[in-house]
């Protein structure tokens, strides 16, 4: 018996052995293929229902519209042409073998991968599935379709750094800034953008209004204000919901096909990065500071939210997020919590097991003296907001909110 | 415990009390003992238990009572199933409503558990192309857009669509060249 235990391992070791010859290029491979998903690349590279990796998501910015182009490993339509070289110069500085790209490509985050990163994506990209899929004109204003003025742009905004670490930080932080600055591109919706479009370094993760709803502050001044703990993130980025609410909007596909798929070391050290705290994080108690019967936004929490959210905004599980504790109500401007009220939220799956289901849109239905009520209620109920808002300010954010989504910039 | 005071098919009724989560369902069903609104998933998903509430402004729109709390229609003139069919002076039903009909015809539904929702959305459906008709290649995408969020576990679909699309291109006034 033990000899053929033996004799097992032994063949075993020679069915390995052609294979390690071969190791170090499949690690990279297999490594580039990490990160991609850490990159998001398909998701932004791929048409619903397309085939991956074959470009033509339409990505509308204030100066028209980009599309995305076919980054399958096809020699004549995608960046099988491409060398280690050029696929470097795109990553970093956004200039292929073509031409600049537009930064709806985030090379303006992507600069900061390091070579090794860099090389294992492109073996990776190179081994993906060839799609025979041309790719989509541009259809921009002058004077940005004048891929030209890229070059000045680039000149002006971007810094082709790659990372360096934060001496004076841990390493788990390092590697969470490294994940969530550079191929986790979170800056590209979280940074608000100044005038030239670029992300403002100086309110770096402050939020942006995006498609209609706000990319949050992710400061660590604010998560720890609003009492996220590691595990509350950790499950927000892994299954899209947790004790704070859920994701929604543009967020709740980076969740699916990015965020979720992160090792627990990785995990770990993004939460630390973003809580800008290597140790555990104690959890706040929730707020709920009790109904107001008097207040006008108490009959319209019963007639609109109640039915989903529960009376005392417990929620329902795999029905509707709690208002409990949900870090979207606790904002000092609402704009998301108006946001949900005007766009409603799409039914959201997780799992086989877990998921929401969508809410209403209430655009047609509510109008801004009932929004403000509401909004100032749901702040009064279960936040330490204050709630004072009036009808005025609540009228120009929702203006705000409409507009933007006339033009959901990457 | 909150007070509701609301019109059912042209028909005042309270104030009642009720206490302050009772959903607008289980008003009907409870409160009122009508019971044609149809209860099925409970949570906003398959639109059985959808009502008409008509606006001041004169435009109607449809809502799901199973996620909307009493409240929400206080004040308010709303139909529900019940209310669709003529009735003689002893409450006996004498003409259905041409939706209502239309769908008998077509033998659109079998349980009757969707019907109450589908009567109703299609009815918010005409009214709104009665006043503002629509293209005849636009019927399909229409339909698809008032009734693809009702759910029927018995008929399938075809023979609702088949109904209403029959309904629209016999009414006058509802479609344009
Ligand atoms: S019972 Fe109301 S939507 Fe299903
Ligand atoms: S008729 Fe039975 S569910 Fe539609």
């Amino acid at each position: 018996m033990k000899m053929n235990v033996n004799l097992l391992k032994l063949s075993a070791l020679f069915l390995a052995l052609p294979l390690t010859a071969n190791a170090t290029e499949n690690e990279l491979v297999e490594q580039g293929k990490y990160l991609a998903k850490l990159g998001d690349c398909t998701a932004c590279h791929t048409i619903d229902e397309g085939q991956a990796n074959g470009g033509g998501l339409p990505f509308t910015t204030p100066f028209g519209i980009v599309y995305s182009t076919n980054i399958s490993s096809d020699e004549e339509f995608g960046i099988g042409h491409y060398s280690l070289e050029d696929f470097t110069d795109a990553m970093r500085d956004g200039i292929a073998p073509k031409g600049n790209l537009y930064p709806a490509m985030p090379y303006t985050s992507y600069h900061l991968l390091k070579d090794h990163d860099i090389e294992a994506l492109y073996r990776y990209f190179m081994s993906t599935k060839p799609v025979k899929q041309e790719n989509r004109d541009n259809d921009l204003m002058f004077p940005t379709n004048i891929r030209m003025g890229l070059k000045a742009w680039n000149l002006v905004n971007h810094d082709s750094k790659v990372f360096e670490a934060n001496a004076d930080k841990s390493e788990k932080w390092n590697r969470g800034s490294y994940i969530v600055n550079g191929l986790g591109h979170c800056g590209e919706c979280h940074t608000p953008r100044d005038v030239m479009f670029a992300m403002d370094q100086s309110r770096h993760f402050e939020g942006e209004l995006i498609g209609g709803a706000e990319a949050s502050d992710i400061t660590p001044k604010e998560l720890n204000r609003q009492g996220w703990t590691k595990q509350d993130l950790d499950d927000v980025l892994r299954k899209g919901y947790s004790r704070k609410g859920t994701v929604f909007a543009g967020m709740y596909p980076v969740v699916f096909h990015s965020f979720s798929h992160l090792t627990k070391d990785d995990m770990s050290a993004v939460t630390s990065y973003l809580l800008d705290n290597d140790g555990e994080v104690a959890a706040k108690s929730d707020t709920f500071n009790g109904h107001d019967k008097s207040d006008p936004g108490y009959d319209l929490y019963k007639g609109y939210c109640a039915g989903c959210h529960g009376i005392n905004g417990e929620g329902k599980p795999n029905v509707s997020p709690a208002l409990i504790a949900n870090a979207t109500i606790d904002k000092a401007i609402p704009i998301n919590t108006l946001s949900v009220m005007l766009n409603g939220v799409e039914e959201q799956r997780y799992s086989h097991t877990h998921g929401f289901y969508a809410m209403p849109s209430y655009r047609d239905t509510l109008n801004v003296k009932q929004l403000t009520e509401l909004t100032n209620y749901i702040r009064k109920v279960w936040t330490k907001q204050p709630s004072d808002l009036t009808e005025s300010q609540v009228q120009e954010w929702v203006d705000k909110i409409e507009d933007s989504i006339a033009d959901a910039a990457h | 415990m909150s007070t509701i005071a609301l019109s059912i098919n042209n028909k005042a009724i309270g104030p009642i009390e009720t206490s302050d989560d009772v959903m607008m369902i289980e008003f009907l069903h409870e409160h009122l003992n009508m019971t044609g609104t149809k209860f099925g998933c409970g949570v906003g998903v398959c639109h059985a238990c959808t009502v008409i509430v008509d606006n001041e402004d004169g435009t109607s729109e449809s809502v799901r009572t199973c996620i909307n709390g009493v409240s929400r229609f206080n004040g308010k003139k709303i139909r529900t199933i019940e209310g669709h069919a003529k009735e003689n002076e002893f409450g006996e039903i004498i003409k259905l409503s041409p939706v209502q009909e239309t769908f008998i015809e077509n033998f659109s539904f079998q349980c009757g558990w969707c019907t109450s929702g589908f009567v109703n959305e299609t009815t918010v459906l005409v009214e709104k192309l009665k006043l503002m008709p629509i293209r005849v290649n636009e019927i399909e995408t229409v339909i698809e857009k008032a009734l693809g969020d009702h759910v029927c576990r018995c008929t399938g679909y075809v023979k609702y669509y088949k109904a209403v699309k029959e309904l629209i291109l016999s009414t006058e006034g509802l479609t344009r060249p």
